[in-house]
């Protein structure tokens, strides 16, 4: 089966900010499905609320755009809905990191089939620029006039740490790499979470494309094991602990495991949407009530 | 007429319940109708915890107040529930209380009982005195014990022929120990099976659940709240055989969108939850009316607000749930008000659900949801699955182009394709949209799509809200027409005989569609009545409030009652003959407040 950019592409173009890196986010999404083969019907994109969760508009597959922190919870249900479909959740750093962190925080040890990939542009970027749980301690924004007092939430090492057994972090400025993260996140049988470091244009002034220019190195230039969990999570914590002079992308861990829909006998002869349920035989419940 | 009410109080984690429901059974077993009626505090030891049967061989519906038999098995079990015994009742309870600072009445059957003894002899558990009473109780009434014994044998037959026995033979014990010391020849009431077809004896929660499963349900996402779970809980044992994937989710949120995603998937889903759950679930029931996503949310009330009181009874949220999320939307409310109620109004949720592609609430209550019911096999044969709009072979669409979703028909309802059907990409969305689903904020499709999304009500109206239903006089013929919504229909029916017997007719009108109303119907039905008095289960009358609202129709009164407990029978009889001994002259709102002085919470605030 093959599918073209163009099949998966809308007449609807992309308004975002020139040079806004969910530009890239969107191309290697893209690629990644053409790339893959996946017919634009079997997939659904799932966001939440905020710049990039205008994705599924701008990709001509199902889509599903909803509340704000909440793509993680749609996009599970679809997937246990029907198994057979590819889904793919898309969500900011506030969005995904903010106000739905709950269900990141647990989807991990589900390890759904699912790839989860967050345009982390370290601020709220449709609200004007207030900090976000990945801004860098210390910046001042609208909501921070005085600098952030707290320090960065660890999107990668808690991934690690919550089970997820796909942990990547691509680069916007990089988009040949970022297509082979998101393409590895898709083909991955398990939970898989792509961060994405996507500079704003407009509201960052310090993760700027040149700020991560001079500081990202690939993984797997330096050796890195990913079937190694601590050698991972000290690599999530290397920009922190390097104060910010190194900055690590690619995949930092990866594990098999048998994921939610594996467990559950209910899915194995086929996905619950293709149930028949024109007539449920419901004869031999009423005995424990008799 | 046979009409026999028992009672087991004791402490929480004595086992009163699962002994309650034994009982219950014991009598369906022998063709009787049966009500199980649980009371208990927030707490898992400690604190009182009750369990009434009301046990007859003539229709019943609701629990009553006066008391044929309690088994005590803590003082606090005599403190509390002797002086709703009635003239003659009996007092069954552990020898090793001193009964004698209490102040029983001199008619009442005192029969205590050695159950410690018992336990000894026969090396059975201590919790076992539960079922020794049990034994007591069939004595006391001359029902025949092998009833008992075969409910027993299927309750324990996974733990195997040695606990069976020894259940059997604890229970024998307390038999013949009250034939032996109680005279029980003499005691009052006397029940008698009468026939061998058994009943089902099932709560309102499970009853929904049966309904939902009947219906397809697919994906139930829910988080455990009580009088809630227990739905929650019969689905999980359920999902094997059906099926269907029961998920416990990380919080409420998440369980509302799961249902919301699910519905959008294709799957019939619902969720299930209390108010403080449906607090936090608001916002994804927007969500699901704005993407038109198909949702049944199943709310079972209990005291509020806020934390309130957790394990009582209310119906105060019917408000909340008209008026749920931000914004203007249509959804459907169904109240159930009994058990069969709960089983066909949960098919039809389903259906309402997925024709009109919006969200659908069952509201019941702590009252009907964790009480038992006993009735037939449900009626199955009126059971049609209604799937909607869904659209399949789609021709292909032209480059970069979106299917339809939101095509502006003239019913309102666009057709759905489902995620993995060929050519019928597109986008749903919480945000305004044209009818491909693309983000819109051009004012005329925004106006034409919430035109189109409110437009579903006609057929709605037309093909699926059922009225409400008459029960007792005819409306010319009742002096007095008693409405009300839910549970409350159950106090309200058994209110019937007794005014009758009072010289008063009356009648009961039910509504299971709470709303929408349709309008001109309820009028003209409501308009027929020579008087009215709306009877709920909160403190502002806010069903009341809706028929003025949305048909224009102002009830002559309110009785109101929001103490924790739902209405008993005699309580809505005896305000209402106030009303009639009045000329029909009396105060326009009524308060009802429980005169029981009783604390199941913390018993320790008396001196017992």
């Amino acid at each position: 089966m093959m599918t073209t950019i163009n099949e998966i592409t809308c007449n609807e173009k992309p308004q975002w900010c020139v040079g806004c890196g969910d530009f890239s986010v969107l191309m290697g999404i893209k690629t990644a499905i053409a790339e893959l083969g996946i017919a634009p019907h079997e997939t659904v994109l799932v966001s939440g609320i905020g710049c990039c969760s205008k994705s599924p508009h701008y990709v001509n597959t199902y889509g599903f755009e909803a509340l704000h922190g909440r793509s993680l919870p749609v996009a599970s249900a679809i997937k246990l809905a029907n198994h057979k479909l590819n889904v793919i959740a898309i969500s900011g750093d506030g969005d995904g990191y903010g106000i739905g962190v709950q269900h990141f925080i647990h989807i991990g040890r589900r390890n759904f089939d699912l790839t989860y990939i967050v345009c982390d542009n370290q601020l709220y970027g449709l609200t004007t620029g207030q900090a976000s749980p990945t801004t860098i301690k210390g910046t001042k924004s609208k909501s921070t006039p005085h600098g952030v007092i707290e320090t960065q939430f660890n999107p990668i090492a808690s991934a690690i740490v919550n089970g997820a057994t796909y942990v990547a972090r691509a680069y916007a400025g990089d988009l040949k790499h970022m297509t082979e993260i998101i393409k590895g996140a898709i083909t991955h049988r398990g939970f898989a979470l792509v961060d994405v470091f996507q500079p704003c244009v407009t509201f960052n002034k310090l993760n700027t494309y040149q700020w991560f220019q001079e500081r990202v190195y690939k993984l797997q230039d330096a050796g890195h094991n990913t079937g190694d969990k601590m050698a991972a999570l000290a690599r999530a914590w290397e920009e922190t602990n390097s104060e910010y002079k190194k900055v690590p992308i690619g995949v930092f861990y990866k594990e098999n495991r048998p994921t939610y829909e594996d467990e559950l006998p209910q899915l194995k002869e086929k996905p619950l949407v293709w149930h028949d349920i024109s007539n449920v035989d419901i004869s031999k419940a009423y005995a424990e009530f008799e | 007429m046979v009409d026999l009410i028992w009672k087991m109080g004791g402490q929480a984690g004595e086992g009163a319940m699962v002994t309650g429901r034994t009982l219950g059974k014991t009598f369906t077993r022998g063709g009787l109708n049966v009500i199980g009626y649980p009371e208990y505090p927030s707490l898992i030891r400690g604190g009182h915890n009750t369990y009434q049967i009301r046990v007859s061989d003539a229709a019943i519906n609701s629990p009553l107040q006066k008391i044929d038999v309690v088994v005590a098995l803590n003082k606090e079990g005599v403190y509390f529930h002797h002086a709703n015994l009635k003239d003659g009742g009996a007092l069954v309870y552990d020898e090793a209380i001193d009964i004698s600072k209490y102040p029983i009445r001199a008619d009442i059957r005192k029969c205590p009982m050695p159950f410690s003894k018992i336990v000894a002899e026969l090396k059975a558990l201590p919790q076992m005195k539960n079922t020794i009473a049990l034994g007591a109780t069939l004595a006391l009434i001359d029902y025949p014990f092998e009833k008992l014994e075969s409910v027993l044998a299927d309750e324990f037959r996974r733990k195997g022929d040695e606990i069976i026995k020894q259940n059997i033979s604890v229970a024998k014990a307390g038999y013949d120990h009250a034939k032996a010391h109680f005279d029980c020849g003499t005691f009052k009431v006397k029940v008698k099976p009468v026939s061998d077809k058994r009943k089902i004896l099932i709560g309102g929660n499970e009853a929904v659940g049966m309904g939902a499963i009947k219906a397809g349900l697919k994906l139930f996402a829910s988080y455990p709240m009580t009088p809630a779970s227990t739905l929650m809980h019969y689905i999980a044992e359920k999902e094997h055989e059906f099926g269907i994937v029961m998920k416990h989710t990380e919080d409420e949120i998440a369980a509302m969108n799961y249902t919301v995603g699910a519905g959008f998937a294709g799957v019939r889903a619902m969720c299930s939850t209390s108010g403080g759950g449906f607090s936090l679930k608001v916002e994804a029931i927007g969500l699901a009316a704005e993407s038109e996503s198909p949702v049944v949310v199943y709310l079972a009330q209990r005291v509020g607000p806020s934390t309130g009181m957790p394990t009582w009874t209310e119906q105060a949220d019917l408000r909340f749930a008209v008026h749920a999320s931000q914004g203007e939307f249509l959804r459907v409310i169904l109240a159930p008000g009994d058990v069969n109620e709960s089983f066909a109004l949960a098919w039809k949720a389903f259906n309402i659900a997925e024709k009109y592609q919006i969200p659908v609430i069952i509201m019941s209550d702590k009252f009907l949801g964790e009480s038992h019911f006993s009735t037939d096999r449900f009626d199955e044969s009126q059971v049609r699955i209604e799937r909607g709009k869904i659209a399949k072979n789609l021709k292909p669409l032209p480059q970069g182009g979106r299917f339809k979703r939101y095509l502006l028909t003239k019913d309102g309802v666009s057709p759905r394709p489902l995620p993995g059907e060929p050519n019928g990409m597109h986008v749903s969305s919480s945000y305004e949209h044209d009818e491909t689903g693309f983000s819109s904020e051009n004012f005329q499709m925004r106006a034409k799509m919430v035109d189109k999304r409110a437009r579903k009500i006609k057929q709605l109206l037309a093909e699926d809200i059922e009225p409400p239903t008459i029960h007792g006089e005819s409306m010319p013929q009742s002096d007095i027409t008693i409405i009300c919504w839910g549970s409350q229909k159950l106090p309200a029916l058994d209110s019937l005989p007794i005014l009758k017997a009072n010289g008063i007719k009356a009648n009961v009108i039910h509504f299971g569609f709470v709303y929408p109303l349709d309008a001109k119907k309820v009028k003209t039905l409501l308009k027929s009545a020579n008087r009215t008095v709306v009877v709920e289960n909160n403190s502002t009358g806010q069903f009341a409030g809706i028929l003025r609202e949305y048909v224009g129709f102002k009830p002559n009164f309110k009785m109101l009652k929001y103490d924790g407990r739902q209405f008993f029978p005699e309580q809505i009889a005896e305000e209402v003959k106030k009303l009639h001994d009045a000329g029909w002259k009396g105060k326009r709102e009524i308060r009802v407040v429980e005169k029981e002085d009783v604390e199941y919470y913390y018993p320790g605030h008396y001196q017992i």
